[in-house]
């Protein structure tokens, strides 16, 4: 396994009434993060908010390509990205214990916090296609060139770790400093992360390893 | 971090217990448990609260040192609000240090308001403001902001600098309206009736009138002599004769300003002072040597001159002589005193309070209690005493915090 520090290329926020990041994803243009009871678009370049959709936001966050998909509460809304109008919902594997959330391949990608797992689910129905185990609490959850990514926190430290999709083994993991939080994760499809900065209420954005 | 944990916190946040608990009711992982407990601490179940939080503390991992001692803040402010006096303290702080470690300013700062009021709770004025001191100036969001300066006006108003008291509470009206909390504008509200209750009488010239504790704080800047039965005290400013220990010496000083300008007779003052409703030759010779004695102690601030039938006071440097005394005074005033601010007290928290023994103080409540003038609920250690017209069971800041926020 591959360990190093974490390293973090820029800080954005913290922003007006946000009071913690629950959730982060990326549209191709702008960072999407879930902050209770609303998801706000931040320019990754000016590191503005350029709009905010008023919806439930507790947790994970997810794109499609068309759609953005939030856990609240129970349950995940699927919602377009257009209007802000919830289009449906599916039940959260997790059943509220729900943390991260991606799409990749066709499915949803939920991360079930304190039962340190990570399922993969049918976006239509919510049913469970199969299930990874981790070894630490799992917070956000991003796939990026064929790679499973996920966030960590537990007993106050937190890393943005790679594993392998079959056996759930580490192969790669990037310590954040100590106290400083992941809460969301995704990756830009380039050689950056974002990660939701929990309480503080701040998005970061970490380089990712190249490979080779 | 966890969806529906998040979203129970956020009704907590939004002063909506029910809501929390309608989202992890079924649950018993550590943060669901932490928040049932905090929420039933909001719906006044004390008890069950208590037991919750115990058992989240207890399934938070080794490693999850923060959650612990949240639960622990979350506990003390419980025992707090039931006025368990006698929790201990120490864990408390080293709670609130543990946050402070790991950065968790809010909860750190929650942790030491909640020393601080257990302080000002027992009278420990110069802890209470350190502890303030302590947790520095900067401004805090507006739940917080309330809770710091209740304490503030707390211990104004018990150092009686009303001005400074009054500022405090404009400050934390401010506050609760911008936090948007009903129970905290209630609760800064009940601190604002103290400031416009009589807090005192004042007997002069043998008449007697209700003061403020604005005319209070007026009268210890004025010029006259005052016989302070709160301190059991006589004082002229800055000059203050300190009778506590000295009960007969007190009780005459205050039957001579009482009458001032006029003089007291022998018989009164040995009624006042020994209780003794046949005087004998014994008495008056004890009447000479006590009345020599305050004449001894009261040099700075009086003469206490012989007359015909008895003795008058004489102040110098003024020609006003009053008695400051309880608005309503019978016996186990101090009692009631403490349970007039409306919260639940057990008698040995009483006791602590009061600085007295647990078996006096369970002396006075039974009295107190036959005559209708407290009651009583729960059994055995916990049972709890409180002045009968208690509008419900007030919120005494409880829990406002972001305890459980990640």
């Amino acid at each position: 396994m591959k360990r190093s520090a974490a390293e973090i290329v820029r800080e954005y926020g913290p922003f007006a009434g946000v009071e913690a990041v629950h959730g982060v994803t990326y549209d191709g243009s702008h960072v999407w993060f879930a902050s209770g009871d609303k998801l706000s678009a931040v320019d990754p370049e000016s590191g503005k908010i350029a709009r905010s959709l008023d919806v439930a936001a507790d947790a994970g966050t997810a794109f499609d390509g068309r759609h953005l998909f939030q856990i609240a509460e129970d349950r995940i809304q699927k919602i377009d990205a257009a209007s802000g109008k919830v289009l449906g919902t599916i039940p959260a594997p997790g059943g509220g214990g729900d943390s991260g959330l991606a799409w990749a391949e066709g499915s949803l990608w939920v991360g079930q916090y304190r039962e340190r797992k990570i399922h993969q689910i049918d976006p239509d129905t919510g049913k469970v296609l199969r299930t990874i185990e981790s070894k630490r609490f799992v917070t956000g959850v991003t796939w990026v060139d064929g790679e499973l990514w996920h966030g960590t926190w537990e007993g106050e430290d937190s890393d943005i770790r790679r594993i392998d999709p079959e056996t759930g083994k580490v192969l790669e993991q990037l310590d954040l400093p100590a106290g400083t939080m992941v809460s969301g994760l995704e990756s830009d499809g380039g050689d950056r992360f974002f990660c939701g900065g929990g309480a503080n209420g701040n998005v970061r954005a970490v380089r990712r390893p190249r490979r080779g | 971090m966890e969806s529906l944990i998040n979203a129970a916190a956020r009704a907590l946040a939004a002063g909506d217990p029910l809501g929390a608990l309608n989202r992890v009711a079924l649950r018993n992982d550590a943060p669901s448990l932490a928040l049932r407990g905090i929420a039933m601490a909001q719906l006044g179940d004390l008890a069950k609260a208590k037991t919750l939080l115990r058992s989240a503390a207890r399934a938070f991992g080794p490693r999850e040192a923060v959650a612990r001692a949240r639960c622990v803040v979350a506990e003390a402010e419980i025992a707090l609000v039931s006025r368990d006096l006698g929790w201990p303290a120490k864990m408390l702080a080293a709670a609130r240090t543990t946050l402070e470690k790991h950065g968790d300013v809010a909860n750190a700062t929650h942790a030491g308001h909640i020393e601080a009021r257990r302080l000002l709770l027992v009278g420990r004025l110069d802890e209470a403001e350190r502890i303030l001191a302590e947790l520095g100036t900067s401004p805090l969001p507006p739940a917080p902001q309330v809770v710091r300066e209740l304490v503030v006006a707390g211990i104004a108003i018990r150092r009686l600098r009303t001005k400074d008291a009054r500022a405090a509470l404009g400050r934390a009206a401010r506050a609760a309206s911008l936090a948007g909390i009903p129970g905290l504008t209630a609760e800064v509200e009940n601190a604002n009736r103290v400031l416009d209750t009589p807090a005192a009488r004042l007997i002069t010239h043998g008449d007697e009138r209700p003061l403020l504790l604005e005319q209070v704080e007026e009268l210890a800047a004025s010029d006259a002599l005052v016989v302070d039965t709160f301190h059991h005290s006589v004082r002229r400013r800055g000059t203050i004769v300190s009778l506590g220990t000295r009960p007969v010496l007190f009780a005459l000083a205050r039957a001579l300003a009482q009458a001032w300008p006029a003089d007291v007779s022998r018989e009164a003052l040995m009624a006042s002072a020994f209780g003794a409703r046949h005087v004998d030759d014994s008495h008056r010779a004890r009447l000479r040597v006590e009345i020599g004695r305050l004449r001894a102690k009261l040099k700075p601030l009086a003469d206490v001159a012989a007359t015909k039938q008895g003795f008058a006071l004489t102040p110098r440097k003024t020609r006003q002589v009053m008695v400051l005394a309880r608005p309503v005074e019978e016996k186990h005033a101090a009692v009631l005193a403490f349970l007039s601010e409306g919260e639940p007290w057990s008698s040995s928290a009483l006791a602590l309070a009061l600085g007295t023994s647990a078996r006096t103080v369970q002396r006075a409540l039974d009295e107190l209690a036959r005559s209708n003038k407290v009651q009583s609920f729960g059994h055995g250690r916990a049972r709890r005493w409180m002045t009968p017209p208690v509008p419900g069971f007030p919120t005494g800041l409880l829990l406002p915090g972001p305890l459980l926020k990640t």
